[in-house]
């Protein structure tokens, strides 16, 4: 039992901004409104918001595993965790270990992260290290985009089967959600192609195009009631000019519920690298007038990152211009994944290009609801690295400094210069927590309201904003103090988020014969059992209005 | 007055013991340089547990004894110098910034790997990776020199992108692979493999030498630099043949798998 | 073989290569077979590397790995021509001559290809479960192997913390073996170190190891008495159901009690004594 006295609130899921008052937790770690005895925390004069919830960020799997295999140089020069009796050793880092994952996100306030791709044949393996990750809860997202079973499906023009398929992958995934990373363009680079234009059928298919993918899948989602919409990598990722394709992409999704991930890397102008500009005003003019649209930035930070991506054309692409390190993954014919040690130099355009999109994009879309904290982790920049954004959000003149660092040649590229919105600690709680947590469907987290998970993280107020939300005071996990004074406390293991959509008990049936004709495991061996998911929590189907 | 340690017990498991630089010591009293932390395995233990200590205050350390286990001695040293009478273990002088190490015997692998600048002397022989880039990463040593009187093992200055490695005694396989510049001078050779996938820098050999099949021929003539060379290694104490009248040197271009800016010179002394 | 959308004739839609230093069993299955001189892999592939990009190479260096220039030239345009080309490889590259760096040399050599056709490249891993030591070992630590905790924190050098380095150094005062029989395939030093030191085995049978262990504590085999979960080479996860019951606990079980013995003594250093996280590791 807890008692939080005396801060300065903000809630925005219950609209309280910076009010004073006092929040208590019970023994099941949910706030209730009085508890008898157990600790107090006197927290007059600093800052109460609910702990982070990450939206979309790479921390358990194959691919980010086989990030870790390729860097060990990162991880010699990074943070080393020191093993004690309660905590395991790990390095962060690019791309952190598990145990270590978790302290660092929990380290400076976010207790809910969503691993966002997750191919189904590896997430037995996905979710052995997402109980690896402790402390924070965690949601898986399934890839679907590129599942040739389901592609069959949709070419045949047979959706309610395409439904069915689905929610089969879903649940033997023990998922939370769909993801969508460049629709039919994953399937293609098997055969070394990619999918570029909406409208072009797919190779390999005569009628199914991208467009035809993204319209389907978000129907679907609907349909099924997922209570978080497709999550949508889109086309064309990182390539010049491709806000056509993103516009073009949300056209398609029009009536129905999205969530368009990093949506940084899909708005650039121009026709090449040399001419590559920021298009965010475009897309953040979409955004303003479609409100049912959620996205999360994907936002650049300058310095050394390792990208992972399901969007294999583009990292062997991105291997060629750098000539660094480069790792390839297939996973049979569901999907695939490439691998890039990257650095972002402010004296590159293309990099001063993509950070000030970032940054634009959380500016200029009006709505805090509806665009979320993100760097993609680790492809924009680490997850620990947060602050650094939060602080260029709240503060113009740190913005102009940086703007300083930019080459002459980003005049006219980019429109951070004119913008003077700051972003209030209100909008920063909407952005790092209640936001993203509205568009999981997770209406227990990023709320401070009664009955909601007992989720805190309490600042000291200061002038130094990156310091203030890098060094929380106090983090709060499910009514258990895991941070205090800059220590982790205690290391709880956190639940694993999961839904199970309505499904045709024929399915099986159905899906057997196709699934031993192509893969390479037994029926019976696939779906993930549900004995292998620690602290399991059911999250309900939720009725979608057409 | 330098800093003298003796070794006075062999350790069961490796002594790491970054501590022997002249950075950390140099401003200690004695009694603060024995209480130093070295690990013995995973134990961590004051200096005084295996050496001696005598003196303290200065720049100059000088270590005596069978120190095979004793690891990452003069780790990422900016200044003054270490001298060794015995055997070192691996890592001597990796990271380092600048200064002098001198060991009369035996050292291990890694010696200088990833050094930014300054001066190793082994007068006996070496282990594998001498000045090279730990594994996965990109950049060996940057800059200064290193010098092994006896042999050398494998991985001599592995990805290596600036300063000097001489090796008297025979070297091991793939020397200087995935070199990316510098100089190696081998003055007895090496076994195979030697310049693989290297990108750029010399690779000087006194003996003739099993070439990777990725190299061409070019010319039979002494350059320029190689005058230069031999001029500084000649205040080292190295004798590098370079005169028309001794012979030439047989050049290669390589390695073509990667590039052809790579060379390796063979000496070809005069009948 | 599998059929596919791409491939509907199945093995007939493929073709096989294989590259020995003597005629296997293997060549059998092959469509072609390439017999390389012992000691020479490493500088075939190097030579494929430059060819590939249209590099000059002499017939005499070509020769010297024991295949003419008209089979590496056939053989590469093969392989430009394929529309997935996949390299299989194993202890015969990893473990002669040169070791790592025939395998980074395939590997490569694969990523290379790239830039004609999809290539990849798979390491045939050894017995047992390998692969899930490496995966596991890799998202605990960040590093698949030759790790050292003796800090407190992970630390990775092969050679250095390599199992069989360790031991032929005798860099170690005690062994601790699970799965594996290094008592069998090890060099002499090696074994002579495991005798020295107090060596625990766990393992459903007796071997050479266990026989030269001072404790051996008999477990139920894994996949066949235990449950568990064993990786493929390509790294996905299969679960193992076990057929049959054993009277002998799994290992999961062993080492889970010695832990939970372990906390019971006082932690090693005392608390406090070390800071939470490093920022300059060693």
């Amino acid at each position: 039992m807890l008692r939080i006295t005396g801060g300065k609130v903000y809630d925005p899921a219950n609209g309280i901004d910076g009010v004073v008052k006092d929040l208590c937790i019970d023994d099941q770690g949910l706030f209730v409104p009085a508890v008898e005895g157990g600790r107090t925390i006197d927290a007059t004069g600093m800052i109460v918001f609910p702990g982070g919830v990450d939206v979309h960020t790479h921390v358990a799997g194959g691919a980010i595993n086989f990030a870790r295999a390729m860097t060990p140089e990162d991880h010699r020069r990074t943070q080393a965790f020191i093993r004690t009796k309660s905590r395991r050793s790990g390095l962060g880092g690019m791309a952190p270990t598990t145990f270590a994952t978790g302290y660092l996100y929990a380290g400076m306030g976010w207790t809910t992260v969503n691993e966002a791709a997750v191919p189904v044949l590896s997430a037995r393996h996905t979710h052995e290290e997402l109980a690896d990750i402790p402390i924070v809860d965690k949601a898986s997202l399934t890839l679907m985009a590129n599942n040739e079973i389901l592609l069959d499906q949709l070419e045949k023009g047979e959706f309610e089967r395409a439904k069915q398929v689905l929610a089969w992958y879903l649940w033997s995934a023990k998922s939370y959600g769909i993801k969508a990373v460049n629709p039919g363009g994953v399937a293609a680079w098997k055969y070394g192609h990619d999918a570029k234009q909406l409208t072009s059928p797919i190779d390999g298919y005569s009628k199914l195009t991208p467009g035809v993918i993204v319209t389907h899948l978000a129907r679907i989602c609907d349909e099924l009631g997922l209570p978080h919409p497709v999550h949508l990598h889109c086309n064309n990722l990182g390539a010049p000019g491709n806000i056509s394709t993103t516009i073009d992409t949300l056209k398609h999704l029009e009536g129905h519920r999205a969530h368009i991930a990093h949506s940084q890397y899909h708005a650039y102008g121009g026709d090449g690298w040399d001419t590559m500009c920021s298009e965010t005003a475009q897309l953040a003019e979409y955004f303003n007038a479609h409100p049912s649209i959620t996205t999360d930035a994907g936002a650049v930070l300058f310095g050394d990152t390792v990208t992972i991506t399901a969007d294999g054309p583009w990292q062997h692409l991105l291997y060629k211009l750098t000539g660094r390190k480069w790792g390839n993954l297939d996973v049979e014919n569901e999907t695939g994944c490439g691998i890039v040690p990257y650095t972002y130099r402010p004296s590159n355009l293309v990099n001063a290009v993509q950070w000030a999109a970032g940054l634009e994009l959380l500016l200029l879309i009006k709505n805090p609801w509806q665009v979320f904290l993100s760097t993609d982790h680790p492809n924009g920049g680490c997850f620990w690295r947060y602050p650094e954004i939060i602080e260029l959000l709240m503060r113009a003149d740190v913005r102009k400094e940086s703007l300083l660092k930019l080459p002459d040649g980003i005049k006219g590229k980019i429109t951070l210069p004119e913008i003077d919105r700051e972003y209030s600690l209100y909008e920063v709680a909407i952005s790092m927590s209640a936001g993203p947590a509205r568009a999981l469907g997770l209406f227990q987290k990023g709320n401070l309201g009664l009955g909601c998970d007992g989720d805190v993280v309490i600042y000291e107020e200061d002038e130094n904003v990156r310091k203030m939300f890098g060094h929380p005071r106090y983090v709060i996990k499910g009514g258990e103090i895991v941070l205090e004074d800059g220590e982790i406390r205690e290391a709880p293991s956190g639940r694993e988020f999961i839904v199970k959509p309505p499904c045709d008990p024929g399915i099986d049936d159905f899906m057997r014969p196709l699934f031993e004709d192509c893969y390479t495991m037994s029926f019976e061996n696939y779906p993930v059992e549900m004995e292998r998911i620690h602290n399991p929590r059911m999250q309900d189907c939720i009725e979608v209005p057409r | 007055m330098p800093i003298t340690f003796h070794l006075k017990r062999q350790p069961s498991v490796p002594l790491e013991s970054e501590v022997f630089s002249p950075d950390v010591m140099a401003e200690l009293t004695n009694t603060e340089i024995r209480a130093l932390t070295i690990y013995h395995g995973k134990r961590q233990l004051p200096i005084s547990d295996f050496f001696d200590v005598e003196g303290e205050r200065s720049e100059d350390l000088v270590m005596h004894g069978a120190m095979h286990k004793v690891r990452w001695i003069g780790r990422a040293m900016s200044r003054g110098s270490i001298t060794v009478h015995g055997t070192v273990g691996m890592h001597l002088g990796a990271y380092m910034k600048g200064g002098r190490i001198e060991v009369h015997g035996n050292a291990s692998d890694w010696i200088g790997a990833e050094m930014k600048n300054g001066f190793i002397h082994v007068h006996g022989n070496a282990g594998g990776q001498i000045g090279a880039a730990y594994r996965g990463s990109m950049q060996g040593m940057k800059n200064g020199t290193i010098i092994i009187d006896g042999s050398a093992g494998l991985e001599v200055g592995m990805r290596m992108r600036r300063g000097t490695i001489i090796v008297g005694g025979p070297a091991k396989d793939f020397t200087g692979l995935q070199m990316k510049g510098g100089t190696i001078v081998l003055m007895s050779g090496a076994e195979i493999r030697t310049g693989a996938w290297m990108n750029r820098g010399t690779i000087i050999s006194l003996k003739p030498l099993q070439l990777m099949p990725t190299f061409v021929r070019s010319v039979d003539a002494s350059p320029m630099f190689v005058n230069v060379l031999a001029k500084n290694l000649k205040s080292l104490g190295i004798n590098l043949p370079h005169k028309a009248s001794e012979g030439t040197y047989r050049q290669f271009a390589g390695d073509l798998s990667v590039s052809d800016k790579g060379e390796i010179l063979v000496w070809q002394p005069v009948a | 073989m599998q059929k596919s959308k791409f491939l509907p004739r199945g093995r007939k839609d493929r073709t096989m290569v294989l590259v020995d230093i003597r005629e296997t069993k293997s060549a059998k299955a092959a469509d072609i077979f390439l017999q390389v001189r012992p000691g020479k892999d490493f500088e075939l592939i190097t030579i494929l590397r430059a060819l590939i990009k249209d590099r000059q190479v002499s017939d005499q260096a070509i020769a010297e790995t024991g295949l003419t220039r008209e089979v590496i030239d056939d053989l590469i345009r093969r392989m430009k021509g394929a529309k997935f080309g996949c390299v299989f490889f194993g202890m015969g590259l990893s473990m002669t001559r040169g070791k790592h760096m025939n395998s980074a040399a395939l590997l490569t050599l694969a990523a290379e290809m790239n830039a004609f056709t999809k290539f990849v490249a798979m390491p045939m891993r050894g017995h047992g479960n390998v692969t899930g030591a490496d995966v596991i070992m890799r998202w605990q630590t960040g590093y698949p192997f030759g790790i050292s905790f003796s800090r407190g924190y992970p630390r990775y050098n092969p050679g250095e913390f390599s199992t069989v380095d360790v031991l032929v150094r005798g860099d170690c005062d005690a062994a601790f073996i699970i799965g594996a029989d290094p008592g069998a395939t090890m060099p002499q030093p090696a074994i002579d170190h495991l005798k020295r030191i107090p060596t625990i085995v766990l393992d459903p049978h007796v071997t050479h190891t266990s026989k030269l262990s001072r404790v051996h504590i008999t477990t139920a085999p894994q996949g066949i008495a235990a449950p568990g979960t064993a990786y493929r080479m390509d790294e996905l996860p299969m679960p193992l159901k076990p057929a049959l019951k054993s009277p002998y606990p799994s290992d999961e079980e062993v080492v889970r009690r010695i832990n939970e013995a372990i906390a019971k003594k006082p932690f090693w250093l005392p608390d406090g004594s070390q800071p939470q996280m490093l920022n300059a590791q060693v």
